[in-house]
This record gives C-alpha cells, structure tokens and sequence, in this order.
C-alpha cells in the first residue's frame, strides 16, 4: 500500500515540475508535509524542488486556492485536486468564489483504498493526470444508518451532537462555507452562549445551507474535535438533491444553484 | 402526557397575498377549523427561510405550515418556485434528522379557496395529533405555558 502511495507520490512530483516549466504559472498548491508530519498546503514556485508532497494526510487545498486568488486575482495557478476538490471547484466557481480561467488543474485520482476509506462515490476528477480511477466506493456508514428508524435517528443525532464544543471548525474548514455573515453567529437564529449549541437547530441549519454546495469532501469530520460524523447527514442530503431536483453537486459550472433559482421542474413531492 | 389531552402547537406562515386572504375568506364563510393553529403572516411564502421554520420547532413548534400562491399566481411571479423547492428539501433533512416529515407542510391555497384552507388545517392539526407533540427537548416540559395559547 505505501509502496503504491510512494508511486503515486512520485509521479504526482513529476508532473507538477513539468506542469511549472511549461505553463506560466506563479506556483502549483500541493499539500506538503512539515517537520512534524503534518500535512498543510503549500505553493510550490518555478525552480523549487518539489519534495516532501503528502498525500496522505490529504490537506484540501482550496480554501488556500481561494485566499491566494482574492489576494491576486491576475495570478495564474496550479492546484493539485482530487475529485472532491475538483467538483468543490465547479461550486465556488458558478458563486463567483475562484475564477476557473485562472487555475490549472492537476487531476489526482484516490486509491482504491482511499475511496472505500471515504465512501466515495466519485473517487476521481474529471480530468486524471495522475493515478487511476478507482470504482466508486459504497458507503457503508450511510447504509448502516439508513436502516435506523425515526426515533433512533434522532437519538443518534443527539448523542453525537451533545459533544459538540462549538468550536466551527466544520465551518471554518469548509471551502463552501464563504459567507462573510454566518448564520450561525447570528442570535436570532441560533441561541448564543449556550454548550452544546442548540439542539438540533445549530447542525440543522448548517446542513441546511449547505445543499448544493457540499461535495462531500469529508473535511468537517476530519477537522471536528468531537468526531461527530457530519458526513452522513450532508451525504444523504446530497443524495436527496440529486433524486429530488436532478442537482448533481460539482457537474457542471453551467448549472445554476439549486435552490437559489426559479427554476422549478414540477419533480418534487410534497 | 396522555394522547388525547395533547393540544398541538402549529405554526403556519401564510403568504399575504394567497393563504393569509384565504384564511380570512375561511372566517367569513364561517367556517370551522382548529384553533391549533398560530397564523403568521409573511410577505411571501418565499420569505419563510429553513431557518425560519427550524427556529419555530426548536421553541416548541409540534407541526409547521407553509402556505402560499398557487403557482402562477405568486404577487412577486416566482417566490413560489423557490419555496417549492426549499420546503421539501428541508423535509428531507427533518427525515435524515429524525422528524417525521409530516410535521412539515406546504400547501398552496388562493384568496378564494376559505374551504380548502379548513380542511388543510383540519387535516394537518389531525396528523400532528396522530404523531403526538415533538420532544425535542425531553428535559423541558412540553406542555405549553399558560400564556402561550392562544388569545
């Protein structure tokens, strides 16, 4: 297994170092392992070595993309994407948050490992450059809670959210989560000085506002202190999306926001 | 509590223009439907936020309401459309949840239509009975204070 991430790595390397000589580009963002082991993004410049790429731990690298073009909208930059990151991409485009002109993109496919360890359906970007992709992966967390009925559901929302510290790392990390006035800070809708927040209201309307938008990237759960496994609830929600509407999150940058438009095609059932 | 003491608290957004004049042709006519239900009235049913309607469950809310234009016939051409599309999603999200989406309706009733907005009302306060009151707090009590019926 980590003779196949090594080679990926590798390759992965390659590529940006010849993405760096042939485009113009002012650098290409990569997630890159520091001394300690962790993984942040990091803009690697023309003539640097790239060395040190980390995989995994994966970084999600467009909340850097996006500050890095608000800094310098005419710059013109590489990012390494994974399929989330890609389709998350299309979002924040069609919301006027990154101008795709202006990014190169360096397709990575995950693993067959990595997919089954995310339940991911869309292992890999539109466009591959480096890696495979692998068959969409089943998610078996979901599958496993769609077989609570109502009552436990609830229950089940409740103990995870009871351990919330409301610290809005799931926020704070989403790249979709860009508004410059957060609900979730306003009194008027969620209750302040309260620990836990309100239940259920502070979660609820968190994946509320995120229909649509969430790819499902999985990087809320990985950042929540707590381990409260958010991915379940925005999963299924983007799953109802798709069945309801025809919304498929991150498809196309031509689509116009679900639910912020007036189109309606008659499908849904209420 | 006992099922047949519980007296559900339903909160209905009304649009101004449709369900708000329906409701009011329903008074004139003289017709008969729960008092279960609060009326709050909106601009449009466009207004009324899932936020909006998480809040009115979260202080106590048993079952929520929202009324508006046939489509077609919004005053503002097309903040029907979106409501159309928001409301059920959220129902969605009750479910995943753990809510009974029942809890939730959308309905669209005219400024003509004082019988039909009877019935939705005496249907919907009659399905929130079945369900029985939304504890979301088990904590709290449930009963509603004695200033909270209605005046």
């Amino acid at each position: 297994m980590s003779e196949n991430i090594q080679a990926l790595t590798d390759e992965l390397a390659r590529v940006i170092a010849e993405k760096l000589t042939q485009e113009d580009l002012v650098g290409v963002v990569v997630p890159r392992r520091n001394g300690s082991g962790a993984a942040a993004p990091h803009l690697f410049a023309p003539g640097e070595e790239v060395t040190d790429l980390s995989l995994s731990p994966w970084y999600h690298p467009l909340n850097a993309v996006v500050r890095l073009q608000k800094a310098y909208p005419e710059a013109r930059l590489g990012v390494v994407v994974r399929g989330c990151d890609q389709r998350g991409l299309v979002e924040l485009a069609k919301r006027q948050q990154v101008n795709l002109e202006r990014l190169v993109l360096i397709g990575l496919a995950c693993t067959g490992e990595e997919a089954q360890e995310c339940g991911c359906d869309k292992p890999a970007p539109a466009q591959v450059d480096v890696g495979v992709a692998p068959p969409p992966a089943r998610n078996f967390i979901v599958e496993e809670f769609l077989k609570k009925p109502l009552a436990e559901r609830r229950e089940f929302w409740r103990q995870q959210f009871a351990r919330c510290i409301k610290c809005y790392g799931c926020r704070d990390i989403c790249p979709q989560c860009f508004c410059e006035v957060c609900a979730l800070g306003e009194s008027y809708w969620v209750e302040t000085g309260e620990l836990p927040p309100p239940f259920p209201i502070f979660h609820l309307i968190r994946a509320m506002h995120t229909v649509g938008k969430c790819v499902g990237c999985g990087a809320c759960e990985k950042a929540c202190p707590a381990g409260i496994p958010l991915t379940i609830l925005y999963d299924l929600m983007r799953a109802e999306l798709q069945a309801e509407l025809g919304y498929e999150v991150g498809r196309s940058v031509d689509e116009p926001p679900p639910l912020g438009t007036e189109e309606y095609q008659g499908k849904m059932s209420y | 509590m006992a099922t047949d003491s519980f007296e559900p608290r339903i909160v209905g957004f009304l649009c101004n223009w449709c369900s708000y004049a329906g409701a009011d042709n329903a008074g004139l006519g003289r017709l008969k439907y729960p008092e279960n239900i609060r009326i709050v009235r909106v601009r449009c049913s466009g207004r009324v936020a899932p936020d909006l309607v998480l809040r009115t469950f979260q202080e106590g809310a048993d079952g929520v309401m929202v009324l508006g234009c046939h489509f077609g016939d919004c005053h503002y051409t097309s903040g029907n459309y979106r409501t159309a599309k928001r409301i059920p999603m959220l129902r969605k999200l009750l479910e995943i949840f753990g809510i009974e989406p029942e809890r939730l309706r959308l309905e669209w009733v005219s400024a003509s239509e004082g019988q039909r907005f009877a019935e939705v009302v005496t249907e919907f306060t009659e399905t929130i009975r079945r369900l029985g009151p939304l504890d979301l707090h088990p904590k709290r009590s449930t009963t509603p204070a004695s200033g909270a019926t209605n005046e």
